[in-house]
């Protein structure tokens, strides 16, 4: 069946009242003052600077620097545990405990780094949320 | 009466040409685009929310909207196809903030009374209540039912306009007919009365 007829708009002997309900819609003028509300919007968005790009260039000796001192931590703690276990009088609790303790500045970094991480994702989706994205 | 307010002044040359200026930097140029699709977006908002302050509201933010898309617009489809389908988001995530109607269907009032055949007034009332029950629907129903209606019933033009294929759309529409028929079966009944069972009605009240 087609549409038409399933929705009984296409004119005949017994129309579905709710489709020629709907199509017989009325139809709005818009208001005097449109175009010149939507055009003054337009030009004031027009007139606001562009954003600021990010400055990439600048950020990446930070990023170079995040990247040395992660690479360091892991350096020494693996370094650490390596030596560690070639020690044959450690025990395993001595053992987990001088990894534990060089990874416990890692991990303070880690957690930074994931509510730093999180607030921005928040920060994000209610600006997405409120229109301002 | 018939809506074809979707097709009205379109000038796809002359959306062509003030399309080229707005991506040159010409903001003036916008003001035509306005001009020719004010129209068809505020009819458009309008069954989003049938509420004409907030209609011209959404039509004006999707212009907006449209204007900063422009720029990085590749013109890989129709200008039409392209505005109708960022108006739809625009509305579609209005709505989704501020709902025109919190009421589910199954909670709209069917008119009481049967229209009396030359009662207008009566039957415009009657026709609202069927129009505002569609902002009733679920979105995924409602949506396929509004676009369809505005865009003269041309299912092609509305699954564009949703994004969506035309099986899918098709459908939504019937599963949406269903909702509606079922939410006011007298409505569906009323063609197939005869004055003297309307008579009858009225008396047995």
């Amino acid at each position: 069946m087609s549409l038409d007829k399933q929705f009984g708009v296409g004119g005949g002997s017994n129309p579905d009242p709710i489709g020629r309900i709907l199509a017989s819609d009325e139809t709005l003028m818009p208001s005097s003052g449109f175009l010149a509300e939507v055009m003054g919007r337009v030009k004031e968005e027009a007139a606001v600077p562009a954003p600021i790009p990010f400055p990439w260039k600048r950020a990446v000796p930070g990023f170079v620097l995040v990247l040395c001192v992660f690479g360091w931590i892991l350096y020494k703690a693996v370094r650490t545990a390596v030596l560690d276990t070639q020690r044959f009088e450690l025990t395993l609790p001595h053992l987990s405990t001088a990894v534990g303790s060089a990874l416990a500045p890692a991990a303070w970094v880690v957690l930074a780094l994931a509510v730093s991480l999180l607030s921005w994702v928040c920060a994000g989706r209610m600006a997405r949320g409120s229109g301002l994205l | 009466m018939t809506s074809t307010i979707s097709r009205t002044k379109e000038n796809p040359d002359q959306d062509a040409a003030d399309v080229a200026r707005v991506q040159a930097g010409d903001t003036a140029a916008f003001a035509g685009i306005v001009s020719r699709w004010q129209g068809p977006l505020v009819n458009m908002a309008w069954r989003y929310c049938r509420d004409r302050s907030r209609a011209e509201e959404m039509a004006q933010e999707a212009f907006v909207r449209a204007w900063r898309g422009l720029k990085g617009w590749r013109q890989e489809s129709a200008f039409s196809t392209w505005l109708f389908a960022l108006a739809a988001n625009v509305f579609r995530s209005e709505l989704k903030r501020f709902p025109a109607v919190n009421l589910p269907i199954e909670e709209i009032a069917e008119p009481a009374t049967a229209a009396k055949q030359h009662d207008v007034l009566e039957g415009r009332r009657r026709e609202e209540v069927v129009r505002r029950a569609v902002l009733a629907l679920p979105l995924r129903y409602r949506e396929p039912v509004i676009l369809y209606y505005f865009h003269d019933m041309d299912l092609g033009l509305a699954a564009r306009t949703m994004g969506m294929p035309e099986g899918t759309l098709k459908a939504r529409l019937a599963r949406a007919r269903d909702l509606l028929r079922r939410r006011f079966p007298h409505l569906n009944e009323a063609p197939h009365r005869g004055p003297e069972s309307t008579k009858r009605e009225e008396v047995s009240r």
